[in-house]
């Protein structure tokens, strides 16, 4: 061998020894162990002595043993030349790991059968993490659906209930005003302007709680609903190829709705673009205005309902940002997955 | 002329303070009070009130279906709707049934002593 071709190859063979997070070893035709590797050793527990010559199907969980898959999995190495497979494994101490394998099929140069490299990674810290993850999101969505209902429930409580003993309350103040000698009357008249202030601070408070109708009217509809009752002066562009799902719907009305709520506190605009389009599979909707912009932008910041905003977008799977423009003014972009896609 | 009126409303505390607002104006007179729908159409049928003030929102009907049964028997009768919803809904509901005048809670008592004289005179 050339002194060249030597050294690579010790190099080669020190690289793969070394290599701590893949285990990568060498089967012969027959699926017994013939090289090991420290990545092999660290993940599943067992000394190269301790190892080598056995048949690798101890690495299976006996149900896996007993359906013949080790065997398989070889034999569709063989005819695919290699094959991938996620699935439990067995260390040596019986424990078992989340593992993403690729068995390859090795051939030498007249096409003769070798054995197979196999690769290994311990991906449980991985699916853990990604679990969590899908249980976080599960969380949040039952959070935003609990927090709607909710909000929803003390919206008709203060309609049916709260403003309406305060409407009577109001009536009987304008009608005692009238009785009364005129040195009481102007009191009488000042907590008559509270108890009205306090009744339209309270319809307001039902107007932006209050379900949208989505159900009824579809999103685009509400969107136009909403921005006439709000006089807010906006341009809807929809163009969504499909209409999102219900939740989606409400996730999508909600987050526009605490954007148009910041556009008409604060950001003095002359114009509004709402902006609905389908990207990467999902909805993709901007709020665009050219007013003085947001003083400040830090999404952690507790104001102008950012936090509300992402929580929302994040908790079904998608994202929100909140950017400003250079031409001044404020885009708040935002994008949720079509889960049914 | 003396205005006879029917106050229909669920709500006790409304139902007591319109009755004590409208008797207070000279020219009208409640001669009942109904706490629902369908109450407020027997009252009708026994009083024969020129203004019938009807809530929307009753048990047993509502106020467009108090409001129909009313009209049917004496077509002659002036609603005036007095309601908590002011949504495009609930108004077409009661103008459907036949109701002649929409009024928000809310609104000044004055304003609604002249929308139930408007009614009368109409």
């Amino acid at each position: 061998m050339h002194p060249d071709a030597s050294r690579d190859n010790d190099l080669f063979r020190l690289l793969v020894q070394g290599v701590r997070d893949y285990a990568i070893f060498a089967l012969d035709p027959g699926g017994h162990i013939v090289s090991w590797n420290a990545g092999a050793a660290r993940i599943k527990g067992y000394a190269a002595e301790e190892i080598i010559g056995r048949h690798f199907s101890v690495f299976y969980p006996p149900e896996d043993v007993r359906s013949g898959k080790p065997e398989w999995e070889l034999r569709t190495a063989r005819a695919e030349g290699a094959i991938e497979d996620e699935g439990w494994r067995v260390r040596s101490d019986g424990t078992r790991f989340w593992a993403n394998v690729i068995i390859t099929a090795l051939y030498d140069d007249s096409g003769e059968l070798r054995g197979f490299g196999k690769v290994t990674r311990d991906m449980t810290e991985r699916r853990r993490a990604e679990q969590q993850l899908t249980d976080r999101r599960r969380l949040l969505a039952h959070l935003v659906e609990a927090q709607e209902r909710e909000r929803q429930r003390i919206a008709w409580d203060v309609h049916d209930d709260t403003i309406q003993a305060m409407v009577a309350v109001d009536m009987r103040l304008q009608l005692l005003a009238g009785k009364l000698p005129a040195e009481h009357r102007a009191t009488v008249d000042q907590l008559d302007g509270a108890v009205r202030a306090s009744i339209s601070r309270l319809r307001n408070l039902v107007f932006r709680v209050r379900p949208p109708g989505i159900e009824r009217h579809g999103l685009r509809d509400s969107l136009a609903v909403y921005l006439a009752d709000t006089s807010t002066a906006a341009e809807i562009r929809y163009a969504l190829e499909r209409e999102p799902g219900a939740d989606a719907a409400i996730t999508i009305f909600r987050i526009c709705q605490e954007a148009l709520t910041n556009v008409r506190k604060h950001a003095r605009a002359s114009s509004v673009l709402l902006e609905l389009s389908t990207a990467d599979r999902g909805f993709l909707v901007r709020v665009v205005d050219d007013g003085v912009g947001l003083p400040d932008l830090d999404p952690d910041a507790g104001h102008f309902g950012l936090i509300e905003m992402r929580e929302r977008a994040e908790s079904a799977g998608g994202w929100c940002t909140v950017l400003g423009r250079e031409s001044g003014g404020t885009v708040v972009e935002f994008w949720l997955p079509d889960v049914r896609s | 002329m003396i205005v006879r009126v029917l106050i229909a409303d669920d709500d006790p505390l409304i139902r007591d303070v319109l009755r004590d607002v409208l008797d207070d104006e000279p020219d009208l007179e409640v001669v009942a009070v109904a706490a629902d729908a369908r109450e407020a159409v027997e009252l009708a049928g026994r009083h024969s009130p020129a203004v019938v003030v009807l809530d929307v929102r009753m048990p047993f009907g509502g106020g467009s279906h108090a409001a129909a049964q009313i009209l049917r028997r004496a077509p002659g009768t002036r609603i005036l709707a007095f309601s908590a919803y002011s949504d495009a809904g609930a108004v077409d509901d009661m103008r459907r049934a036949g109701v002649t005048d929409y009024l928000a809670k809310g609104v000044r008592n004055t304003e609604l002593v002249a929308a139930v004289r408007r009614l009368a005179g109409g």
